[in-house]
């Protein structure tokens, strides 16, 4: 019996350390390793260590499922953390129903879903669109320039986003696509159709690589981001970094969670992931939701005593923690995470001002359809900082 | 009750020789899909990405309804003459709900794909095809049905103004001339439209009504003056 209790619990980590977006994979890769080792530091779970089992999916939706079926069947893993793109978390969905595991994944998305085998712990669009939608529309004004990379994300963002602009009278000048492989001549092109439009403000729903290359043709043709600043829901400290300070300094960005955040939790958190990882390393909202959501899970494992999923799956849905956001809460019925909006706009230093925060989170919806600007006003006031 | 299982009999048997055109990925969904139609019986040929004419002919078509096929150029799915379509959908949020609709698909099928199921989403598909060919034909017949009235209804007024003659009696004239020649009413009624219209009997051709909404109220006046 001691020995069995001692032996450690596995779980499955798929984050890409190549490929697109492994830049920001690597920091959710980061705050899952960060929370592993706090867990086993204080004990493990009722005293079996936390032992990851990880893989490099290379941003692959393929690979991702591939790995998926081989943590589970071969390294006998019950828990997956993983998934950035919408279409690697639709290639490990069927996998972990099919052999009733677990997926928890730290990342936004766009919403409209909801599996008994997953857990999300990023912004659906109620926590994140609608905020950016009614800050850009507040004070930058109402025409709108979308590009996004090609993919269900930003098709969906758009479509919101167009919703949110259109009932305020708005207008959209444009909307564009481009491969998530495209390149720098595409995004000049795309810079200079902006700067031809004039609008009052940009949409960007590039991921990956792209956005760096997005922000230096806007550079490259001479745009202001004073003037027409791009607002973003995808471009956090990582990106920023990966592409200088000096190019996203002044645009905005909606998010949960900034590195910026002014908790003592949160700076412990800054500074332990520094120790661990290096002076220059940066932390981001997926990078947080990777962190807490590892806690939730080990909650989640001591209350339950194994990782068996049934079990799981009674206590993790309506359990909290408090994150370096704040408090957040796994919503029993859609799986989702109840999380706290937040406007940031990029300073001299590659950090995120933070211009707006919700007063309390903000209990997610992922099947909400008509976003209007007025039931968030009126359900979460602003409060300027 | 007995005509309709008759009709359900026909349908699945007919699925033993249905023509499947399959434009899905060649991944495990697709290889699901096709391994489960088969063993119905039907005849599958699967393509991706699909292209913009279909390669041949089909009498069903299932069209995986990825995010990347939104910005694809894809005629042959908004056409009327289409084959029944049914889409393989693994997002359900509104960008795809919409084109799920705009390619009037007459069936659903979610993804991972399972075999249980597939059968019936096959059988409604086929069936509500059917129903709404039965539904157009039937349309048409109206259509065409109605157009005859009005031209009766047109030759009637004709023949009224000019024999300053009853409404009921301008039908029988119309009626006992195409009994004599063995035509339809509809055609001595285009026959008194066209010598009208050559001899210019009528006043003015413009005061000629055209259609029966139009005409309806001078008729009526006429009688309810006389």
């Amino acid at each position: 019996m001691n020995t069995v209790s001692m032996e450690p619990i596995r779980i499955g980590m798929l984050f890409s350390q190549t490929g697109v977006t492994s830049v920001i994979e690597r920091g959710e890769r980061m705050g899952t390793l960060l929370a592993v080792e706090e867990i086993n530091e204080a004990g493990g779970i009722n005293g079996r260590p936390l032992r990851l089992v990880a893989y490099d999916p290379e941003s692959s939706p393929a690979r991702y499922q591939q790995l998926a079926e081989k943590l589970i069947l071969e390294d006998g893993v019950r828990i997956i953390l993983g998934c950035y793109m919408s279409s690697t978390r639709k290639a490990v969905i069927p996998v972990v129903e099919k052999w009733n595991a677990l997926l928890v994944y730290p990342t936004l998305y766009e919403g409209f879903e909801y599996s008994r085998n997953v857990v999300y712990t990023g912004a659906a669009p109620n926590q994140n669109s609608v905020q950016l939608a009614e800050f850009m529309l507040r004070t930058c004004g109402s025409r709108v320039f979308m590009v996004g990379s090609d993919y269900i994300y930003p098709y969906e963002s758009n479509r919101i986003m167009s919703d949110l602009i259109l009932e305020r009278g708005g207008e959209k000048v444009a909307e564009h696509y481009l491969p998530l492989n495209a390149e720098w001549d595409a995004y000049l092109e795309i810079a200079r159709k902006i700067k031809r439009l004039s609008p009052d403000f940009i949409f960007s729903t590039v991921v990956g690589d792209g956005t760096a290359l997005l922000h230096r043709a806007y550079r490259e043709v001479g745009l202001d981001p004073q003037r027409m600043p791009i607002g973003s829901l995808t471009t956090c400290e990582a990106e920023v970094q990966q592409m200088g300070a000096e190019l996203a300094e002044g645009h905005i960005t909606s998010a949960v969670y900034f590195q910026s955040v002014a908790t003592a939790l949160n700076e412990r958190c800054v500074r332990k992931c520094k120790q661990r990882f290096g002076p220059d390393v940066v932390t981001n909202m997926c990078w947080e939701a990777a962190y807490f959501q590892t806690h939730l899970v080990a909650n989640a494992l001591r209350l339950a005593g194994s990782d068996n999923v049934r079990e799981l799956l009674r206590v993790l849905p309506g359990s909290e923690f408090l994150a370096p956001q704040g408090l957040v809460r796994v919503d029993e019925d859609n799986h989702h995470t109840y999380l706290r909006p937040r406007i940031g706009k990029v300073n001299a230093q590659g950090q995120f001002y933070i211009l707006e925060e919700a007063t309390s989170w903000v209990r997610p919806d992922p099947y909400l359809v008509d976003h209007t600007l007025q039931d968030w006003s009126s359900r979460v006031p602003l409060q300027a900082q | 009750m007995s005509s309709k299982a008759t009709g359900t009999l026909r349908l699945l048997r007919e699925l033993r020789s249905l023509r499947v055109l399959m434009f899905h990925p060649e991944d495990q969904d697709g290889q699901e899909l096709i391994a489960q139609l088969q063993r119905i019986g039907c005849q599958v040929k699967a393509f991706w990405p699909p292209m913009d004419r279909l390669p041949e002919e089909a009498d069903l078509i299932f069209f995986a309804v990825r995010p990347e096929v939104l910005s694809m150029d894809v005629p042959w799915l908004w056409r009327d003459d289409t084959p029944p379509i049914v889409a393989v959908v693994n997002y359900e949020n509104p960008t795809i709900v919409e084109a799920v609709l705009a390619m009037n698909a007459l069936g659903v099928v979610a993804s991972p794909v399972k075999s249980f199921g597939l059968l019936t989403s096959i059988a409604v598909a086929r069936h509500l095809s059917e129903r709404k060919r039965e539904h157009e034909k039937y349309v048409g017949r109206l259509e065409q049905r109605l157009a005859g009235l009005r031209k009766i209804a047109k030759a009637k007024a004709i023949l009224m103004n000019t024999r300053n003659i009853a409404e009921d009696e301008a039908y029988k004239i119309i009626r006992d001339q195409a009994m004599a020649k063995r035509v339809t009413t509809e055609e001595i009624a285009d026959a008194v439209i066209n010598a009208n219209e050559i001899l210019g009997l009528e006043p003015k051709p413009s005061s000629v009504p055209t259609d029966l909404d139009s005409r309806r109220p001078r008729v009526v006046s006429r009688k309810s003056v006389a």
